[in-house]
């Protein structure tokens, strides 16, 4: 009877080892982002770049790009708006986030919802995932990165960070912004924020640990810089510095292509071919121009540098290129 | 197909779309201030010389001349229109705007005609009529007849802590209702969450608890199959109900005193007794055909064993500074309901069960071996930990 209930009680215990020992062999279904060395990712040989006559255009309104499996980089379509903007998709574990809405806001020129949707989709079959929360949201304030707002409103399991400064501010939890770095975990993949105004005055950066890309946004991109603010502007470059002082980066990731490949020369405002793109993705050489540059310049006007052209505080009119 | 379908649209919308017709920088803005019982007001920041309000000439002729624009110049009937066109609907009552005021500026009539430098009007309009309240809700929308340069961003500035933000484009003219109050339940966002923080603005410390319950159900699953296996002995209601409340009383004493700091235990010491308690109590469910006398002494000083084991997990989380004892007595309240209510389940379980004659050999005593064998798994898990 003794040895009865003693085996018994251990059989018990054997089994619920035994059971665990079998689920610990089971994949488990969680998503890892360690940030101890960055995660490669490709960039394309050349994105969508419009066409010499929109009517011939047969690239698709909005190029879906994978950087890696959890990091996606989408283009508007030159041909249906030139400004031609980047916007991004970063997933993590039960949780995507969308920086951007483009400059477009008909569903029908530009059906983003329908892109993200069906990415998230594809995406969640991969990597068996299930009812992921998108979080959408804005790398800065200006119409032509939230156009396509509105076709998100309605979506289900959808949190709309919101288009007004305070909105923002709440929603990534600033009390000393911009000078402050929060950190932002996305479903295991953490993220580090940091306020970037002087382009627009509610704009922040985002460095992903787990890609150590840094995204850059409006206010760092191969092409025109327009300055409204320009000492704010470059506090932000010395913020930029300082995050890439203090994590490793591997690219400069932003919102925009205006720089041709020759140096120093850029596309007219307004272009919707670009053929002969540089890269989007730029280096932190680019970025060291760029702290030279606030060390330097004192007045309004343009500058012209290799990679980029600064538009300190001039109007907006005499930005095309004679 | 799909693709065909889609570069057909886009050739037919291009060819009437000037391309540098979208960029935007001069969209629209409207901003609704309803933080106030009275006085709401609706301004409107637009680019009228690009807008089909009014021609960059018509619009530059009444800058420069502003004391010349007469009352039924381009410029009044373009604010006009902006005033009838803007449907603000308080309360499925749809409200009138009057003009207040306005400030139309701009530099020169090329700047007026180049999209990219905007020159915006700023106009204010008075909401008739309108006494919103917190409980309100707010629409806003622009009606077919009236084209703004868009798209068209509004503002609610509410009584609310933050901003509400909408957009309108020329597909979407409404921005739907909009709540006052507006508690951060974006769209999307199930009730339940509104609900829970509704719940906890209105009482926060009765969050505390919950955390208790949640402490036992699902949590606590060893102190469930603690209460389990005093359960399993006890055909007595009351001899279980003594036992219980000495332990839910020696529990409180020791998660009171370490909560509040005056006694510490080493947890890597705790939570392996904790688990030998369990066996124990199992393996004497095993032995004793009734409840001896000093099985109520073991039990009371398991209690305190596991008062410990609670504290540590009320320790991760942070107590409210100020209000530390009523959040302590709302938790430790908590953690009686999550064990009353396993106790309850068991009943509903097996109570009908116990005037069976082979009651203890068919159910209890299996019951109890297999508390054993959990209490034997948590054990040797914690030691080896």
């Amino acid at each position: 009877m003794l040895i009865k209930r003693g085996v018994a009680i251990v059989m018990v215990t054997m089994g619920i080892f035994a059971v665990e020992v079998a689920m610990s062999l089971v994949p488990k279904g969680d998503l890892l982002f360690p940030s101890s060395a960055a995660a490669p990712g490709e960039f394309p040989d050349q994105w969508i770049h419009g066409s010499k006559s929109a009517m011939d255009n047969t690239d698709p309104a909005v190029q879906v790009h994978r950087y890696n499996d959890h990091t996606y980089i989408l283009r508007e379509n030159k041909a249906i708006n030139y400004e031609g903007a980047f916007m991004y998709v970063f997933f993590g574990n039960g949780v995507a986030l969308l920086i951007d809405q483009g400059s477009t806001s008909s569903p029908a020129l530009f059906p983003l919802r329908e892109v993200v949707d069906e990415l998230i989709a594809n995406w969640e079959a991969e990597f068996d995932q299930s009812s992921t929360h998108l979080i959408v949201a804005n790398s800065h304030l200006h119409g032509d990165h939230y156009a396509a707002w509105n076709q998100f409103v309605d979506r289900e399991n959808t949190t709309m960070v919101g288009l007004t400064h305070e909105e923002v501010m709440h929603y990534w939890g600033f009390s000393n912004y911009p000078d402050e770095r929060l950190e932002f975990d996305l479903g295991g993949r953490n993220f580090v924020i940091t306020g970037t105004p002087g382009h627009q005055s509610s704009e922040i950066a985002f460095y992903d640990e787990w890609t150590d890309l840094l995204y850059t946004g409006d206010m760092f991109y191969r092409g025109r810089l327009y300055l409204e603010d320009w000492d704010a502007w470059a506090a932000s470059i010395k913020r930029l510095r300082a995050m890439a002082d203090d994590y490793p980066v591997s690219h400069l990731i932003n919102n925009h292509i205006e720089m041709t490949r020759m140096p120093t020369v850029d596309y007219p405002i307004g272009t919707t071919w670009q053929p002969s793109e540089p890269p989007m993705q730029m280096s932190l050489e680019m970025l060291d121009e760029a702290v030279t540059a606030t060390q330097v310049i004192d007045q309004a006007g343009i500058y012209k540098y290799a990679d980029f052209l600064i538009y300190n505080e001039v109007p907006w009119a005499y930005t095309t290129d004679p | 197909m799909a693709v065909t379908k889609w570069v057909g649209f886009l050739a037919l919308a291009l060819a009437w779309l000037p391309v540098t017709h979208a960029h935007m920088l001069n969209m629209t803005e409207i901003q609704i201030s309803a933080d106030a019982t009275s006085d709401v007001t609706v301004s409107v920041q637009i680019d009228l010389g690009q807008s089909a309000l009014m021609t960059p000439e018509s619009y530059w002729d009444a800058v420069s001349n502003p004391e010349s624009a007469p009352k039924s110049g381009a410029l009044y009937r373009a604010l006009k229109a902006l005033e009838s066109g803007i449907e603000v609907v308080v309360d499925g009552q749809l409200r009138e705007l009057a003009l207040r005021d306005y400030r139309a500026t701009a530099t020169s009539l090329e700047a007026i005609k180049n999209p990219l430098t905007p020159q915006m009007a700023d106009v204010q309009f008075a909401l008739m009529g309108a006494r919103p309240s917190s409980e309100s809700v707010i629409a806003i929308g622009l009606k077919d007849t009236l084209d703004v340069p868009w798209p068209c961003l509004v503002r609610v500035d509410s009584f609310a802590a933050l901003p509400i933000s909408r957009l309108l484009t020329a597909g979407t003219r409404s921005s739907g209702d909009i709540r006052l109050d507006d508690s951060r339940a974006k769209p999307g966002e199930g009730y339940m969450v509104s609900a829970v923080l509704q719940l906890q603005a209105w009482l926060p410390s009765l969050t505390w608890l919950v955390v208790g319950i949640q402490h036992i159900i699902p949590m606590g699953f060893d102190h469930m199959v603690f209460i389990l296996g005093l359960f399993f002995l006890s055909t007595k209601l009351s001899s279980l109900l003594l036992q219980v409340t000495a332990f839910t009383l020696a529990h409180s004493v020791t998660l009171g005193l370490t909560t509040l700091g005056y006694i510490a235990a080493p947890m890597h010491f705790v939570e392996p007794l904790i688990a030998a308690s369990i066996l124990y109590i199992a393996i004497d469910n095993l032995y004793s055909r009734h409840v001896a006398k000093w099985r109520l002494l073991v039990v009371t000083g398991f209690g305190l064993l596991h008062g410990l084991g609670f504290a540590s997990a009320l320790g991760e989380l942070a107590l409210p500074e100020g209000s530390v004892l009523s959040a302590l007595l709302l938790f430790n309240l908590g953690v009686e309901i999550g064990q009353i209510t396993v106790l309850l389940t068991a009943y509903l379980v097996f109570g009908w069960l116990q005037r069976w004659p082979l009651y203890r050999q068919r159910v209890a005593e299996p019951a109890s071996m297999t508390i054993a064998g959990l209490g034997l798994y948590w054990l040797i898990k914690r030691l080896a930990y």
